[in-house]
């Protein structure tokens, strides 16, 4: 007379398991970075210096002006917060597991994660993680918090709540990019290029999307969604976004991620292991 | 030593060769940051009624497509490499060559430069007619800007060279690397034309090397100086230069004498 098990419960167990195995992933990595302490301490002076020298950047224009381009000081300082938070939530997670994962694909060792009783794509999303960075996100957050203050205006729980969710939204766009531009590594195996191009337009996103001219700004909110990532909960914090803005962008997020994940597994399949 | 440049330039373009998408792509990482504070600062300064200081619109334009210009020509990135060839153990077998490594390096450098730099000005044509971009500069501006940007590209490699060599006593020099790089995106002009940013931050940067590998040939190149000041500004470069050069021997022979070759 053996029941079966809701299937909610059924669920539950599995994000359960999946989170234990983040946990497991998260405290291995963050022994291995312990090793290296002086370099620790290092990264999280570098970060200071970075976040530090771009807020003087900001003021030094606001040195020169009230708005840009209807961004008010205080804005602008929690858009900044939010750029750090998604370049931080990405450089803990998804961009080392990804590095490694090219590195597998070439060396044809991505066979021993595939041997494994989980689903692949986790595992090469979130294996590797850089600790450090999540203090990126800490220092993201303080920015972020300290703007709000000089907002001055009361943030209400839906704003906040907004916030949250398109800041989620927002890292999940730019995860589905991620894992498509090194999906494409089963195809072209080297892509590291592919990857410094996207790093070195996500620049961008430290200024409001709106303030590009259209081309640009064409090709970094479609092809580069992280103009759409930073924007999008600063203008929420700013009350600039109501609830459909934010559904039409979890919808474009969902979306992006099953394509990404769909082009994951085509990719798989074509992976021969070939130099194992 | 004409003769083995000769030899190592054809070297080299056979190197380069291989990878030609990979240097068009490294390209764009000249390209990207000018044009998003171009952006931003067109805003600000439409925001203001179409001028800042003495900068309107278009000028902000030329200033930094003369930036990206300046800063494609003076990128060093032996800051970087040097440190992973020491921790691979490749700077030992380079060593025992008769040449020094500078010189590889220079070429490498020049050859990146030379194949790139087409496809930049394309880039940057586009950009211009996008910004709408006045040049008001007259004839000698261009012909100042000649050993300007020599000197600068001089003065940025050899900077590059000297933060390499802390590699011999740190082994892990990244820190050295991003201090150096956001001091510089601080005071070399990239946040905004020297004129406009604050007179203490204007003293740090004509006081240190920061405006002479940057801000002052792209100040020569946009037209934005009289020749009196753009003569001076060459003098600075030089100095600069001087003094950099003169920091490298002393760092490099102090340091391959505790270079441990812990790599190799």
């Amino acid at each position: 007379m053996a029941r079966r098990t809701p299937r909610i419960q059924r669920g539950g167990r599995l994000v359960l398991r999946y989170l234990r195995m983040f946990r497991a992933f998260a405290s291995t990595e963050f022994q291995f970075e312990m090793e290296y302490r002086g370099n620790f301490y290092l990264s999280i002076l570098e970060m200071f210096l970075v976040i530090g020298t771009s807020i003087a950047a900001v003021l030094v224009m606001f040195g020169h002006t009230t708005t840009i381009n209807g961004w008010t000081l205080p804005q602008m300082i929690v858009l900044l917060g939010v750029y750090y938070l998604i370049q931080g939530g990405v450089n803990l997670v998804f961009s080392p597991s990804f590095e490694r994962l090219m590195e597998h694909v070439r060396a044809g060792t991505l066979d021993f994660h595939l041997l494994k009783p989980v689903n692949a794509q986790f595992l090469v999303s979130t294996r590797h993680l850089r600790v450090v960075r999540a203090a990126d996100l800490l220092l993201g957050l303080v920015v972020v918090i300290v703007g709000l203050f000089q907002v001055g205006e009361q943030v209400g729980v839906g704003a906040a709540l907004l916030f949250a969710l398109s800041l989620v939204f927002g890292v999940m766009l730019v995860y589905s990019l991620l894992l498509g531009l090194v999906t494409l590594s089963f195809w072209f195996v080297r892509v590291e290029n592919l990857l410094a191009i996207f790093w070195a337009f996500t620049e961008a996103g430290r200024f409001p999307v709106d303030v590009y001219p259209l081309w640009l700004r064409v090709s970094l909110s479609t092809i580069v969604p992280i103009g759409i990532a930073v924007t999008a909960p600063a203008n929420a914090i700013a009350g600039r976004m109501d609830w459909i803005a934010v559904a039409l962008l979890g919808a474009g997020t969902v979306l992006a991620v099953g394509i990404a994940s769909a082009l994951w597994r085509r990719g798989l399949k074509s992976y021969t292991g070939a130099s194992a | 030593m004409i003769r083995i440049y000769r030899q190592l330039l054809v070297a080299q373009i056979q190197a380069a060769a291989q990878y030609r998408i990979q240097a068009v792509l490294w390209m764009l990482f000249s390209i990207i940051r000018p044009v998003i504070f171009l952006a931003a600062w067109t805003a600000v300064s439409n925001a203001q009624g179409g001028s800042i200081g003495s900068y309107t619109t278009s000028d902000f334009a030329a200033y930094y497509i003369a930036l990206t210009i300046v800063g494609h020509l003076t990128t060093a990135w032996n800051s970087f490499e040097f440190e992973f060839e020491v921790r691979q153990g490749r700077l030992s077998p380079k060593l025992l060559r008769p040449l020094h490594p500078l010189h590889y390096a220079v070429v490498e450098n020049l050859i990146w430069k030379a194949t790139t730099f087409l496809p930049l000005l394309v880039v940057c044509a586009l950009v211009a007619a996008t910004f709408n971009v006045q040049w008001h500069g007259q004839w000698w501006h261009l012909a100042l800007f000649v050993p300007s940007i020599v000197l600068a590209a001089a003065l940025a490699f050899m900077i590059a060279w000297v933060i390499a060599t802390a590699t011999f006593w740190l082994q892990r020099i990244n820190t050295v690397n991003t201090l150096f790089q956001r001091v510089g995106f601080m005071f070399a002009g990239q946040i905004a034309p020297l004129a406009l940013v604050p007179t203490w931050m204007q003293v740090v940067s004509y006081s240190l090397p920061f405006a002479y590998f940057l801000a002052v040939p792209a100040e020569i190149l946009r037209g934005g100086v009289t020749l009196e000041v753009g003569l001076l500004y060459l003098v600075g470069q030089a100095v600069w230069l001087g003094l950099m050069i003169i920091a490298y021997r002393f760092a490099w022979r102090a340091g391959l004498r505790e270079y441990s070759a812990v790599g190799a």
